[in-house]
């Protein structure tokens, strides 16, 4: 999927032309379009406690109230209320906040442990084997999976979904920094730090870790969707975040039991989580066209 | 000519599906913990015991009279102490071998013994002995008498199961397979997901006030496990499944105008749904503060916004209708008022810290409730926790499936847990939670008191009315002023069933709506 | 090619053993105490130090491990706490429903997706390939959990075309076939995006290569050129993706099972979690694991197979 498709794109094109690809970026007005949606998203979320209408865990007696397009619907509770007269807007405010950050936390974690170990691998050729046979291992452990065996062990909450995404991040990012690597490490202004002799901590960091660091960050935005996707099935399954806490997939589980009569309950979270996959996922795509000159035209 | 070939076979497909005639599917939130009569006190346990074995004798659908069973006649002596049962001749096990008085004391005595370490063992009244006269006569003796027993016989932990089964499967027994003397036979249970039985030929000896007395109409019954509500109402509505007692209060007023359902309702039997405190555990311990929650949660607007007003609003431990119930608790009973609540807790010097959660001495108002992971439990409890935040109580909510729940509620790890329980008195509901020997499941309140005791076998010896009802209701009066529980509501048994069934009669025993399912059947 | 497969088996030998620590690690790791668990809610003291005997518990790790590999070269994987019958029995019982419905997914969702990416890649440009991206994109963005509640929401209740409450006997049954079909419908569909960009791609791909462009000269209507060198060497790729996301069709199969109340292995795996029943977690989890490691190899295996260049090496 996109990712892989993204990595295999890089793969072979690293290292990508990293300045020009924004301004090429935003003259697709279907990546714009992606990009605003998505700054809007974020914007919401992190205002959540400004924008709110309404305290998200508060409970009321207006149960099940629909949203304002909807019969009955009212400004006072735009997006209506959920099973517990809770304002769904606020709700999803909220909620978006929780699965950004879920989402945030373990790419970041597992983005970054994932790219040291994928440059280390670059830089020292002899730990390559190893790094590989150890990222192979992790491949073979789905990210669900993960997240299951986690919660199995530690009890199911937030914690533990973070965890187990952040490792089913590792692999990928591991690889991908390490193809981009060792093209770097090809280049002359290695040679000449060597020759100089720097060492290899201002090497590594200096050099390599500057030049690589945008085209892997590109990558790790690019596995966010799939992971917010992974975090709400787990919080769907019941295994992710509790009540009273706002999260877009916990939202859209508490939702089934009202969906026969209330559907807006489920439905509006599992909405948000799609056009903030969708939103990601045609950012990029657009972005691997920029990277990737050879599947434009 | 292939596109005709596959529409028809997509035709086909989406036909009508073509059920086995006699079989149906009854969808249920949760499974017990396994199928053994003296190992849970879970109801979904209940609901098979009843159709897998037969009782002593069996409770008829208005909840009061008690009529034959295994046993076709039985005697009190006047002293109450000792009761004689003959029982039907010609009962037999579902693998063929005929019912004796040897299996009856077998059973019983599995009940109580120390070995088995029932938690329901006290429901058999204070036993002398059980003996079997004859093959046919058993003689039960008690120590003091025990005006509830014959009810307590019919429950499901009464049920009679053969000594062989359980010693072969040792602790496969209900969990491998059953062997009983009931309207169905064990055919394999999935634990999570279903439960099949299939009927037994043989069975005639069923109580009078069945329209069918043997064998079963239906030749197979499927219990699967359906945790969402939503989808066991879809299920209901396009006859996946042809009863459920488990549709959610939500989906009742739907389904009341939808074509192929019935909806049937029974409120001859209680069942309440109520919040116990851990008195013992420090957030809980101070009196003031259970009161405080107790005058913190709004339950009209529970009913009435979650339930659809389809329940009603509990402030007495049992309904004020039942049985020995004390009136004199009926102005005293504390009700919605959440500014009294923090006045309380203020003045107790329970004082709200900086995050707004209520603190003394050291002790953080944030105690740890354990309920079921499924949604009556968890919207219960969600609107709890929500009151709770209102007047500084912090509700640490940790719910589990209904497979480990029992196991977790018999810890002293929480200080708040969840419950609905159906009985049928004061004294049913009091004996059951307020025994210190019940400690500490299902007296998960740790509630230890010695006049408690006193009172309650006084009440249970009772051979006059005025009396029991005097003992009882002084209990009562003690647990409602030390507020040891949070009442929520009063549910009425509701089962929706296809208009395809004959129209079926709610039981209420132990909250088995479906009781023996022998009038379960199919129209002509 | 030989080589190719011997190497291939000899990697899945870190994996293994990969597998084998973390269904230790799942055991070791668990909050409480397992015994107290297994025992019940009416045990006594003794009984659970009995049960901490038998299960090895009090014993040092590195013995606790050694008895583990034992017990897993017997293929003993306990016993479930709650049903007590063996993890394998239950195992046996469940992994053949889901099979079935990664079968009932894959075998619907790989010929459209092919279909759709190849039809893309040939009108390449038009309308209709936007689309067809458009819907891809959309496609894998959509949580399952929602695919799966869409169509139990209306193919199920509002439409009642068909039946969406557990399994209804094997495939080849009528009524195993009606159950099959939405939890397969929902599972397939985060297939279907990725596939078809996938063949997209590499059509367009092998279009460009020599031999097409000397067919193509040597006046081969293009639907032929397609069907007879595009999409051959163009499934490669495909295969290998379709290895990839084996993982996260066995993660979407663990949600759907939950969804349509279908007894496979995910809805066990989320059982057994949920109702703290390690042993039994411990082996859902592991035959998750396994199932994924062997049908990667098995794309590895294929893909040596397809490969023309890989024959000639």
């Amino acid at each position: 999927m996109t990712s892989i498709d993204a990595a295999a794109a890089v793969d072979e094109q690293a290292p990508p032309a990293i300045q020009p690809w924004w301004s090429r970026l935003m003259r697709d007005p279907i990546a714009l379009f992606a990009t605003a949606v998505l700054l809007a998203i974020i914007i919401c979320a992190i205002a959540a406690p400004l924008i709110s209408p309404h305290d998200p865990f508060a409970t009321s007696r207006a149960v099940m109230k629909p949203p304002i397009w909807n019969a009955g619907g009212s400004w006072d509770h735009i997006l209506g209320t959920d099973g517990q007269g809770r304002d769904m807007l606020s709700r999803l405010f909220y909620g978006t906040r929780l699965t950004l950050i879920i989402g945030v936390v373990s790419v970041g974690l597992g983005g970054t442990f994932g790219s040291f170990i994928g440059l280390l691998a670059a830089f020292y050729p002899k730990l390559e084997p190893w790094v590989m046979r150890l990222v192979d291992v992790m491949l073979s452990f789905p990210a669900i999976l993960l997240g299951l065996a986690l919660v199995a062990v530690l009890g199911s909450g937030v914690t533990p979904v973070v965890i187990a995404l952040a490792i089913a991040s590792i692999p990928d990012t591991a690889r991908i920094a390490r193809s981009i690597a060792v093209s770097v490490m090809k280049q002359e202004f290695i040679e000449a730090g060597r020759a100089v002799g720097l060492s290899d901590i201002a090497l590594f960091t200096r050099y390599l870790l500057r030049n690589c660091i945008s085209s892997i960050m590109i990558f790790m935005s690019l596995r966010f969707g799939q992971i917010i996707l992974i975090g709400a099935a787990l919080s769907f399954l019941g295994l992710g975040a509790r009540p009273p806490t706002a999260e877009l997939g916990m939202m859209a589980s508490q939702g089934r039991d009202f969906l026969l009569f209330a559907p807006h309950i489920a439905v509006i979270p599992s909405v948000m989580i799609f056009i903030i996959v969708l939103a990601t996922n045609v950012l990029g795509d657009a972005l691997r066209d920029v990277l990737d000159p050879r599947l434009r035209s | 000519m292939k596109k005709i070939l596959m529409t028809t076979a997509a035709l086909a497909l989406v036909s009508a599906p073509a059920l086995a005639a006699g079989e149906i599917t009854v969808v249920r939130a949760i499974d017990a913990n396994n199928y053994d009569p003296h190992k849970s006190t879970a109801q979904a346990n209940a609901e098979i015991m009843f159709m897998l074995g037969d009782t002593l004798v069996s409770l008829a659908p208005d909840m009061k009279t008690i009529e034959s069973g295994i046993a076709k006649e039985w005697e009190v002596s006047d002293d109450g102490l000792t009761y004689t049962f003959r029982l039907h001749d010609n009962v037999q096990f579902c693998d063929g071998k005929k019912l004796t008085a040897d299996d009856v004391v077998y059973s019983i005595e599995r009940w109580i013994d120390p070995e088995t370490n029932s938690p329901v063992a006290w429901r058999a009244g204070e036993v002398e002995s059980v003996t079997a006269i004859d093959p046919f006569t058993v003689e039960y003796k008690l120590k003091s008498p025990f005006s509830e027993l014959l009810y307590q016989l019919a429950q499901s932990f009464g049920t009679i199961i053969d000594k062989d089964t359980v010693e072969a499967l040792g602790p496969d027994f209900g969990v491998a397979g059953f062997n009983g003397t009931g309207p169905f036979c064990w055919v394999e249970w999935t634990p999570r997901d279903k439960m099949i039985m299939d009927k037994h030929e043989a069975y005639t000896w069923g109580a009078p006030f069945h329209k069918n007395t043997g064998p079963a109409s239906l030749d197979r019954i499927t219990w699967q496990i359906v945790p969402e509500e939503n989808t066991r109402t879809v299920a209901v509505m396009t006859g996946q499944s042809e009863v459920s007692p488990y549709i959610p209060v939500i989906a009742l007023k739907q389904l009341e105008s939808a074509p192929g359902v019935e909806v049937v309702r029974s409120d001859l039997a209680p069942y309440t749904y109520y919040i116990g405190f851990k008195i013992d555990k420090e957030t809980v311990s101070d009196p003031v503060v259970r009161r405080a929650i107790n005058l913190a949660v709004d339950q009209e607007a529970m009913a009435e916004d979650l339930f659809f007003g389809e329940v009603e609003p509990a402030y007495s431990y049992v309904t004020q209708d039942a049985l020995d119930w004390n009136h004199d608790l009926d102005d005293t009973l504390l009700k919605y008022d959440p500014e009294a609540a923090k006045k309380m807790l203020d003045e107790a010097g329970w004082v709200p810290g900086d995050d707004g959660v209520r603190a003394k001495g050291g002790v953080r108002l944030s105690p740890l409730i354990y309920t079921f992971a499924e949604s009556t439990y968890g919207k219960q409890v969600e609107a709890v926790q929500s009151y709770l935040r209102e007047i500084g109580i912090d509700l640490q909510i940790e719910s589990f499936d209904a497979t480990v729940v029992w196991g977790k509620l018999a810890t002293q790890e929480f200080d708040m847990y969840t419950m609905g329980y159906p009985y049928v008195s004061s004294g049913d509901a009091l004996n059951l939670y307020f025994r210190s020997e019940n400690i500490p499941t299902p007296n998960r309140m740790n509630w230890n008191d010695e006049k408690t005791d006193e009172l309650l076998d006084a009440g249970a010896a009772a051979t006059d009315d005025a009396e029991r009802a005097k003992n009882y209701g002084e209990v009562l009066k003690m647990v409602h002023d030390a507020a040891a529980w949070l009442p929520l509501y009063h549910d009425p048994m509701v089962i929706v069933q296809s208009t395809d069934l004959e129209t079926i009669t709610p039981h209420n025993l132990y909250g088995a709506g479906l009781y023996k399912g022998l009038d379960l059947k199919f129209k002509e | 090619m030989m080589a190719q497969i011997t190497r291939r088996l000899l990697i899945s030998i870190p994996v293994l053993l990969g597998v084998l620590l973390l269904g230790f690690g799942l055991l070791i790791l668990v909050p409480g105490d397992p015994a107290t668990v297994l025992a019940g809610p009416m045990a006594t003291p003794e009984v659970i130090a009995k049960i901490r005997t038998d299960m090895g518990l009090d014993e040092p790790l590195a013995v606790q491990f050694g008895h583990y590999l034992l017990r897993m070269a017997h293929g003993d994987l306990g016993r479930s706490l709650i049903s007590n019958k063996t993890v394998v029995s239950e195992l046996l019982a469940a992994i053949g429903p889901t099979a079935e419905l990664m079968f009932a997914s894959l075998i619907w969702s790989v010929p459209v997706a092919i279909g759709l990416g190849t039809l893309a890649a040939v009108l390449r440009g038009s309308l209709l390939d936007r689309a067809i991206m458009a819907i891809s994109v959309a496609g894998v963005s959509l949580p399952i959990f929602f695919i799966g509640l869409m169509m139990i929401h209306f193919v199920g209740v509002k439409w009642q075309l068909l039946p969406f409450l557990g399994r209804g006997g094997p495939l080849w049954t009528v009524e195993g076939l009606r159950h099959i079909i939405l939890p397969a419908v929902s599972l397939g569909m985060i297939l279907v995006g990725p596939v078809a960009r996938m063949t997209r791609t590499s059509v367009l791909e092998v279009l460009k290569l020599d031999h097409v462009r000397t067919a193509r000269a040597k006046g081969l209507s293009e639907t032929s050129i397609i069907l007879r060198h595009g999409l051959r060497n163009a499934l490669i790729p495909v295969v290998t993706l379709i290895g990839l996301q084996a993982g996260y069709l066995l993660g979407g199969a663990v949600v759907t099972e939950s969804i349509f109340s279908y007894p496979g292995i995910g809805r066990l795996a989320v059982g057994a979690i949920l109702s703290s029943d390690f042993p039994l977690a411990q082996g859902t989890i592991m035959i998750l694991a396994l199932a994924f490691i062997l049908i990667n190899m098995t794309v590895d295996i294929l893909y040596a197979l397809l490969d023309p260049r890989m024959q000639t090496q």
